[in-house]
């Protein structure tokens, strides 16, 4: 899955730089209205107040809350065979613990803005100014609100474009060769049957490769499955499992492994039953929610034999 | 490591008896015979493995089949990390056009069965399906579908009838869970 985030400021033009991303990527294009559409079809609808405004209300909340996770999994589902072009709805953030995720942020001055929104929609020049402002504030609080972070923040960005001093597609085309240059290594990772392993400066050493795993039970799990030429992701999803009261994520776990040609995840424990509990009940949890994603757990006990029976023990001959 | 300490009997817990294995092994060389009956069949027994099952089981069927083999190498075997599983001993038969059952002491991670099937499958035979005595659907990684299956096993690790330990137990005539050392 290849994803880029594209978050706009009001009035910068960013709709459009992100459809010229997506007409030269072949991205999906995911934005409002395409997850509003593809909700309907669950019979999920966007609460009348949109969240971007402001609900009071427990009921209310209540649907905003459900809502908003549904549009979540439904952003995360859609990530899984396609590749993405999404246009705010927090993507940058949905996509945070993804790094071969290119989260861009387009922007453009206030009054760049304001010019814009003026030819664009037809209005005199009050009312462009008082429609930025509101749209501004909207998207302040809908951030604050379901992410709890600040919006206005590139820190959370790799590529900032201001659009009041360039085209819509020459920010489109800095975009897409952004994207490339960032996510090569990734594609280079994917294993032995991936492409261009031999394609020049990134291609990461063996070292790098080992090191990217958290464990060495991973690492060796991973050589079992090029061996066997199966095709694989380390790492490659995290789904969100427990939010407080205000929608901030306090629990998100992320499989170890995705196996794209049995839609599976794989999830390994080399620690003992006892200490598994944690992992097991986070597995439990992500069932409940996500129960149309295939999880497996390969216990300590079975990591074991899995090894084992695949390997020589010294100075004598294998299993089976 | 002295032969009579490796093959101590006290590490085996029979699960499976002589007459138990015989009952299941008629059942299913009946149903074989009855399910493939007026096709060209061939046995493929995945070496080595399941050379005891697959005697035992053509012994119990009544229509015409041809047998061959084939062996694949498994993780571990080269030290070498950049290698991939291959077949080490190809099919003397072809198999195109052919009903084809694979004949498997046990499928458990389907890792090294999902290699073959996806290899056979290239051969174009009119059918391709699985015959295993033991099933351990705990351990699986790869889904391959299973036909014919004798006896649903727990993620424990087992030894005889032709299952072995460094080659060892294959002779034993009942299945025994194994404590490994």
């Amino acid at each position: 899955m290849g994803i880029i985030t594209i978050s706009r400021e009001f009035g910068s033009g960013g709709e459009t730089v992100a459809r010229f991303v997506a007409e030269k990527t072949r991205f999906l294009l995911v934005n409002k209205d395409t997850i509003n559409e593809g909700l309907t079809e669950y019979g999920i609808e966007e609460p009348s107040g949109d969240p971007e405004k402001t609900v009071t209300g427990e009921e209310s909340e209540q649907a905003v809350r459900e809502y908003l996770e549904a549009m979540h999994n439904y952003i995360y589902d859609l990530a899984i065979r396609n590749n993405l072009v999404i246009l705010g709805r927090g993507g940058s953030i949905l996509f945070r613990d993804y790094p071969p995720a290119l989260h861009v942020r387009v922007i453009a001055r206030f009054t760049d803005r304001v010019q814009r929104v003026m030819k664009l929609y037809d209005l005199n020049s009050e009312t462009a100014v008082k429609l930025v402002k509101e749209k501004d504030h909207e998207k302040r609080l809908y951030y604050r609100r379901v992410f709890d972070v600040n919006w206005n923040s590139v820190r959370e960005y790799e590529l900032v474009l201001n659009t009041g001093t360039m085209g819509l597609e020459d920010a489109a085309d800095i975009i897409v060769a952004a994207y490339r240059i960032h996510s090569e290594p990734r594609e280079v990772r994917d294993g032995p049957s991936g492409p261009d392993i031999e394609n020049g400066i990134l291609t990461p050493s063996a070292e790098e490769e080992a090191d990217k795993f958290m464990h060495p039970s991973e690492e060796e799990f991973a050589h079992m499955l090029d061996f066997y030429r199966i095709r694989w992701d380390y790492e490659p999803r995290t789904f969100l499992l427990e939010w407080d009261s205000e929608g901030n994520v306090v629990e998100a776990f992320s499989p170890d492994f995705y196996l794209p040609d049995q839609d599976l995840y794989i999830e390994l424990t080399t620690q003992k039953p006892k200490q598994a509990w944690r992992k097991n009940r986070k597995i439990r949890r992500m069932k409940e929610l996500y129960p149309e994603v295939n999880v497996r757990l390969i216990d300590k006990k079975g990591f074991e034999s899995l090894l084992k029976k695949h390997r020589i023990e010294e100075d004598e001959g294998e299993y089976r | 490591m002295s032969d009579k300490k490796s093959y101590r009997e006290d590490r085996l817990k029979i699960l499976l008896t002589q007459e138990q294995i015989e009952e299941k092994i008629t059942a299913m060389g009946k149903k074989i015979s009855a399910d493939y009956a007026g096709k060209e069949l061939i046995l493929i027994g995945v070496l080595r493995g399941s050379t005891y099952f697959l005697v035992d089981l053509t012994r119990k069927m009544s229509i015409p089949f041809a047998i061959d083999f084939i062996s694949i190498s498994t993780y571990g075997e080269q030290s070498d990390s950049a290698d991939v599983v291959r077949i080490t001993k190809d099919l003397d038969l072809s198999i195109t056009g052919k009903h084809v059952l694979i004949v498997e002491d046990i499928v458990d991670t389907g890792l090294s069965l999902g290699y073959l099937l996806r290899n056979l499958k290239t051969r174009n035979p009119a059918g391709l399906k699985i015959c295993t005595l033991l099933n351990v659907e705990a351990r699986r990684i790869v889904e391959v579908p299973v036909e014919y299956r004798g006896f649903d096993l727990p993620n424990i690790f087992v030894v005889g009838y032709g299952l072995d330990y460094k080659e060892r137990y294959r002779n034993l005539q009942f299945i025994a869970e194994f404590d490994r050392p």
